[in-house]
């Protein structure tokens, strides 16, 4: 009889499989724990960072806890060819207790040899490229959009629609037309032959003897027939008149049109010219924009480098996982610790061969949580660079997103040889400078909004120009002793925009305006004299012309008046005081 | 990889229960489509270790459904977002934050969470129709699987050697 041996369900070998599999994985993790953490690392910063990081090597120490990274190099996502950051080395003591918990507390963070805007030996993967509008350029202008050309009058005056051939035209029409309706309405005037007419008989109803009633009512419808003749012809004199001053009036004022237009296209040639040359009044923006440019990667190095990265770490949506990633979701208390917080960290800027220290206090994303704002800070005085260097602010997130604020004062930098400007018809390169600068910038909405001066003086500038126009700049800024560059700073905060301005643009403009109107001098001579010849050769042509409807005019009033004088006759009472004294006369026979 | 096969093969027409291979294949299933470094596969390895699980079942299960996990990774994703993000298990999530146990599972990982729920919804069905296939194959295809000509051909090559080796 066969007997069947139930096996236990439970396989006890397998249990030490277990436990070596563990140990296994335990001597694997720690072997490779650099590694991992260098991945590891790479990842959730590219992911934050949007763009590529590499870390060249990653150490770790047990007691006490701490992790340090060398050679960090961060990719900008809007230029891959660079790195937005490169960090020398960053070492930071990681809090047990709180790494227990799930939370990444480093107690004291110390990064050094920091520079922005490096070069990569090859471009890096961008995960997430930012909007269009954060990667439009930073200046408005390049010098070589300018085109320093002198502006040529002859172009200037292809262009213009010059007013004057077209006032003579208008104001011959006008001549024309005008000319043929007075004509038309001196046809219509009583002749002065028709009018002594009217007196002769006018005189004749009133002279002479009336003896009776018929008599007098017949002169009286005589004369009332008259006196409608005398009526319509008042019209067609007054009819006249209008017209003809309806005429004096529109000839005068397109003989005053030609006269004004060549005066009127002489300044719209010259303000043409004018124009092209204020084209060149951003040349403060367009000479100091680069530079300007690079100093404000230090001065917005916060902004610019840390507040993304908080408002990325903050928002899970702005977050897009690669493949395979996930996303870690933080259910933190309003009352709890922050997940992610460098208490303290002590930054070294690599900046024009000198070093700057900035001291950090709470980096995290969760401001709320911890109810503290980031704080940063430097304070550098007598450097070789530099005389003093305050620079200070804050930031924290909120509901809104990344609220900010920050002021610099900077003293007696020392410039020299920057370059500004290398283009094949101008170069200049600010040989020797002392800066100065103050100013204040928020940040709320993720919008930057503030305001700074840069102050610049003992300045020193070499420029040379291959044109007379470029010329009168390469002359204006190497008479330049001190430029005070008023800067309006605005935008997102990664691509902060920066409007430009001081004294120079208006003094330029004007030299400019100046050079230009010189050197076009003589073309500019000609067009006065040859619209002046066309205006004045037809002003004078028509002026007889008008001369003429004035006098009708004169006449015309003559008309008028006698035609007036004609219809203001007291015909009856004349003729009812001779009928009167004729009837007295015989009644007093009578008597 | 030919003698994983072997094995398999010889488990299937072994008298290694139905239920055992099916659960193997469960096993195997959730380990493979949530992400491997995770505490959870830890116990799932303890397990099939511990337990007279059909390992191999388990390994080729394992290495089939790592590759579903990759084509199912922005699934799991779209699901755990759904999950942890939804408003009414808020207070779930928070009160499980704030515990180290939880916090070690790594649940607020969103592909973590949508794989594991998708995975255990899945087991049952998954045990079901391996129990099913497992008992057909005994009862109705071994024996005409193992006349086909083809299986004779292979039965003279090194693939029959490995699992006639393996019988041994």
């Amino acid at each position: 009889m066969a007997t069947q041996v139930r096996r236990s369900a439970v396989r006890w070998p397998g249990l030490a499989a277990f436990l070596i599999i563990l140990a296994l994985l335990a001597a694997f993790s720690w072997l490779l724990l650099d590694s991992i953490l260098r991945w590891t690392f790479e990842r959730s910063l590219g992911t934050l960072n949007g763009a590529e990081v590499n870390i060249e090597r990653v150490d770790h120490q047990w007691v006490p806890l701490t992790i340090q990274l060398d050679g960090v190099q961060m990719t900008d996502p809007a230029e891959p060819e660079f790195n937005r950051v490169v960090i020398g080395q960053a070492r930071g003591v990681l809090n047990w207790e709180q790494l227990l918990l799930g939370r990444i507390h480093f107690e004291d963070v110390v990064s050094t040899g920091i520079r922005v805007r490096q070069e990569r030996e090859s471009p890096g993967e961008v995960y997430s490229l930012p909007d269009k509008a954060a990667m439009q350029g930073w200046a408005k202008g390049k010098l070589a959009d300018l085109g320093l050309e002198m502006p040529s009058v002859d172009e200037i005056i292809s262009r213009v629609d010059l007013k004057t051939p077209a006032a003579i035209e208008q104001a011959r029409a006008a001549f024309e037309e005008q000319q043929e309706q007075v004509q038309t309405a001196l046809d219509g005037l009583p002749s002065k032959e028709k009018l002594t007419e009217y007196e002769e008989q006018v005189k004749t109803l009133s002279e002479g003897d009336v003896s009776n009633p018929q008599q007098l009512q017949q002169r009286m419808e005589k004369f009332e027939q008259l006196k409608a003749q005398f009526e319509k012809d008042r019209t067609a004199v007054q009819q006249f008149q209008e017209q003809a001053s309806e005429a004096v009036k529109v000839l005068r004022e397109n003989l005053d049109r030609v006269k004004s237009a060549p005066q009127q296209d002489l300044n719209r040639v010259e303000e043409l010219m004018q124009f092209n040359a204020e084209g060149l009044g951003e040349i403060t923006e367009v000479l100091f924009g680069e530079q300007l440019r690079v100093w404000s990667k230090y001065i917005l190095l916060a902004y610019e480098q840390l507040a993304p990265m908080i408002a990325r770490a903050a928002d899970e949506s702005v977050v897009k996982p690669q493949r395979g990633e996930g996303i870690w979701f933080s259910y933190t208390g309003a009352d709890a610790a922050p997940d992610f917080l460098i208490k303290q960290a002590r930054t070294e800027f690599q900046l024009f061969g000198t070093v700057l220290d900035i001291d950090w206090n709470n980096i995290t994303h969760q401001h709320q949580q911890l109810g503290q704002p980031t704080v940063f800070r430097a304070s550098a005085d007598n450097k070789e660079l530099w005389r003093s260097l305050n620079l200070n602010g804050e930031l924290k997130m909120t509901d809104a997103g990344v609220d900010a604020r920050q002021q610099w004062q900077l003293q007696g930098v020392n410039l020299s040889n920057i370059g500004l400007s290398d283009s094949d018809e101008f170069t200049a390169s600010l040989i020797n400078a002392l800066l100065d600068s103050d100013g204040s910038v928020s940040l709320r909405d993720s919008q930057l909004d503030g305001s700074g001066v840069v102050r610049l003086s003992d300045m020193q500038v070499n420029a040379a120009a291959d044109n007379r126009f470029a010329e009168v700049v390469a002359n204006a800024l190497e008479t330049l002793q001190r430029l005070d560059i008023q800067a309006d700073i605005s935008g997102a905060m990664t691509t902060p925009q920066f409007n430009l301005r001081s004294d120079l643009d208006k003094q330029l403009g004007g030299a400019l305006k100046s050079a230009a109107l010189e050197a076009g001098q003589q073309e500019l001579s000609a067009l006065r004299s040859r619209l002046q010849s066309e205006a004045s050769g037809f002003t004078e042509a028509n002026q007889d012309d008008l001369n003429d409807i004035l006098a009708l005019l004169q006449d015309a009033e003559n008309r008028e008046q006698r035609l007036k004088d004609l219809l203001s006759v007291k015909l009856q009472d004349r003729l009812q005081d001779k009928l009167k004294g004729r009837l007295k006369g015989l009644l007093g026979d009578g008597e | 990889m030919l003698t994983l096969l072997a094995k398999f093969l010889r488990a299937l027409n072994s008298e290694t229960g139905a239920w055992a291979l099916a659960f193997a294949f469960v096993l195997g299933m959730i380990m493979g489509l949530t992400p491997l470094w995770r505490v959870h596969n830890l116990v799932i390895l303890l397990i099939a270790l511990l337990f007279r699980v059909n390992l191999t079942g388990f390994i080729l299960s394992f290495l089939l459904f790592s590759g579903f996990a990759y084509l199912l990774d922005p699934l799991f994703h779209q699901l755990g977002f759904a999950i942890l993000s939804a408003e009414s298990w808020q207070p779930v999530w928070q009160s499980m934050y704030d515990s180290a146990f939880w916090r070690v599972l790594q649940f607020h990982h969103t592909i973590t969470i949508g794989s594991v729920v998708i995975s255990v919804a899945f087991a049952p069905v998954l045990a079901v129709v391996s129990f099913w296939i497992v008992s057909q194959y005994r009862r109705r295809i071994q024996r005409w699987f193992n006349q086909l000509r083809i299986v004779q051909a292979l039965k003279a090559n090194r693939f029959w050697a490995i699992y006639s080796g393996l019988r041994g």
